[in-house]
């Protein structure tokens, strides 16, 4: 068989292309819900964990340790077989859940550790010219932050679209299940894998890409008018 | 009533009590220097006034109105002063037009164009007004501070405070910022000022303040503070010079001593690790300059190192005398490496040929 006559094989027959873009759907689906929930759900806790009270702060340390300590699949089984069993829920949705409970506890360490690093004499600063505690943050902090905590948060995102991949454990036919299948349909797993990882490459890529030009967007800003 | 008025105000770390009651009064138009050594809570002042730090006690009135009551509108009072920080911190994340907009826009609902021109004429006025869109971290750091201290006149306080607005400069830009401050004070701004530039205090100010055991120690005008202070501690800190001195009697002499030496020196008075840096780099450049050029192979070399500081206004001097041939370093027609540091490094240069010796100080 030629090389031509494997990728009909593997991407057209049958209209094989079809289920693997619905897969790659699938999985571009629970990635976006994810960082969604895990974004809005992450700056919460971080909230928490920065708060004085050390109640409060203790809950959310080990809120935090559990989930970045433990494999995501690991929580993906305890929800979907377990916690969750009778919710009647979608396995998507406990996907969508599992992965956004994950991201959370990455992106609240990492927004912690931007806030560390954000100038506290900026917002001295603004608090001596009048501002508010609230405004301070909202407008010299936060802006700071968003800076500082943008490339860890680029690879939390592509982190989390690679995790993904555990999702056809319960189930859901995203896109490594979907290649899997094809593989085993076509007895070419070699080729068929390799397109796969293809995929989730551009898939990484085209993250990488969108945060190169907004990066670049900021710096023709910053250089502007200067000179 | 006084612009400002602090009462009985304490300030304690832990158990370290740092202010142990200060009472001022600051009227309308006054200009005050604030000096004192380091870690004399000068700084721990300015910040309580803000309630930058939280006061452990006493009392502070703004114009009248007491910020530390309890529920005091502190934002509110907070706009009738400003505070000039050390290390400019300029808001990073917009260029310098939104730097200087951003308060009054948003707190005395002023308009964005009328916060532009108003921004505008105080950048003029600071020699900036071409810098407009340019962003912090493009600006020199006598820059960046000329336009912090136009970010605090966009609200118009009626009380400025400066904590060591010149510190963090390299030497070359202090200037342009003092002058900022000269031409502030010459329109009657109230003004509050932490510094070390002893000569510019006794300028500019009206009453000095001298800050030791956390209080105000002694008070009076710069003439009065600077040509005649009357307490012990005062002299001390006016007059007191530090010494470190350093013989080198062989061209192979111990070049890591000497630095080690002017380090320890340095950390003990409380230097700035850049200006130790500079003592060491200017030393080390004018003794192997004057090695190589007062002595030949065979002579014996009889060479005094004397590093001076004055923790007054934080002034350092080297003064390198030495035997052997006449030769003027600064005096030549082409400069070597070393000479062009030094003249770079040094704020005041000087040679003289007495008794058959070689007299070098160097003012940094």
């Amino acid at each position: 068989m030629t090389l031509s006559d494997k990728l009909y094989k593997i991407l057209i027959q049958g209209g094989s292309w079809k289920t693997i873009l619905g897969g790659l759907w699938v999985t571009v689906q629970i990635s976006v819900f994810a960082l969604i929930l895990g974004t809005v759900l992450g700056a919460l806790v971080c909230q928490l964990r920065i708060r004085k009270n050390p109640l409060v702060r203790f809950i959310a340390s080990v809120y935090i340790a559990v989930l970045r300590g433990t494999p995501v699949l690991m929580l993906l089984l305890l929800l979907y077989y377990g916690v969750l069993a009778r919710a009647g829920l979608k396995p998507v949705t406990v996907a969508v859940i599992t992965f956004g409970l994950n991201v959370s506890a990455h992106v609240s360490e990492l927004l912690r550790a931007a806030l560390d690093a954000a100038d506290k004499g900026q917002a001295e600063a603004a608090r001596t010219l009048g501002f508010s505690a609230w405004d301070t943050s909202r407008l010299v902090t936060l802006p700071q932050v968003l800076r500082i905590a943008k490339p860890v948060y680029q690879s939390t995102i592509v982190n989390l679209i690679q995790w993904t991949s555990v999702v056809g454990y319960v189930t859901i036919t995203d896109l490594t299940r979907v290649i899997n299948n094809t593989a085993a349909r076509t007895m070419q797993p070699l080729l068929t894998i390799s397109i796969g990882m293809l995929i989730y490459l551009s898939l990484s890529y085209l993250v990488f890409g969108v945060f190169a030009l907004t990066d670049r967007a900021e710096a023709k800003k910053r250089r502007g008018d200067a000179e | 009533m006084s612009l400002l008025e602090v009462r009985g105000l304490k300030k304690s770390f832990g158990s370290a009590e740092i202010l142990k009651g200060i009472d001022l009064r600051v009227e309308k138009g006054e200009r005050i220097a604030l000096i004192g050594g380091s870690g004399c809570g000068k700084s721990v002042f300015l910040r309580c006034l803000t309630l930058l730090e939280k006061p452990t006690a006493g009392q502070i009135f703004v114009d009248g109105r007491e910020l530390t009551v309890k529920g005091a509108k502190v934002d509110e009072i907070r706009r009738n002063m400003g505070m000039v920080f050390q290390k400019f911190h300029l808001f990073s994340e917009m260029n310098v037009m939104d730097n200087l907009c951003l308060a009054p826009t948003h707190l005395l609902n002023m308009s964005r164009p009328d916060a532009e021109a108003k921004a505008m004429e105080l950048l003029d006025r600071v020699g900036l007004s071409a810098y407009a869109r340019r962003w912090p971290n493009t600006l020199s750091g006598g820059q960046q501070q000329r336009v912090a201290i136009c970010r605090c006149l966009m609200m118009d306080p009626k009380l400025l405070l400066f904590d060591e607005p010149t510190s963090a400069l390299d030497p070359s830009m202090v200037g342009e910022v003092l002058a900022v401050i000269r031409a502030l004070a010459k329109r009657d701004m109230t003004m509050l000022i932490v510094t070390h530039e002893m000569s510019f205090a006794r300028e500019v100010s009206d009453r000095v303040l001298f800050l030791a055991d956390g209080v105000i120690y002694e008070q009076g005008s710069p003439t009065e503070i600077f040509d005649a202070p009357k307490r012990e501690k005062t002299i001390a800190f006016i007059r007191k010079i530090k010494y470190f001195s350093f013989e080198i009697t062989d061209r192979r002499f111990d070049l890591m001593r000497l630095q080690g030496g002017i380090q320890s020196f340095g950390e003990n008075y409380g230097l700035a690790p850049q200006q130790i840096y500079r003592l060491q780099i200017c030393c080390e450049e004018l003794v192997y300059e004057m090695l190589a050029h007062c002595y030949g192979e065979a002579r014996p070399v009889d060479m005094q190192l004397e590093v001076s500081y004055a923790e007054a206004d934080q002034a350092s001097e080297i003064a390198l005398t030495c035997g052997g041939a006449e030769y003027d370093p600064f005096g030549q027609k082409d400069d070597g490496l070393g000479v062009t540091i030094l003249k770079s490094m040094a704020a005041h240069l000087d040679y003289k040929r007495t008794d058959k010796r070689n007299h070098i100080t160097i003012k940094l």
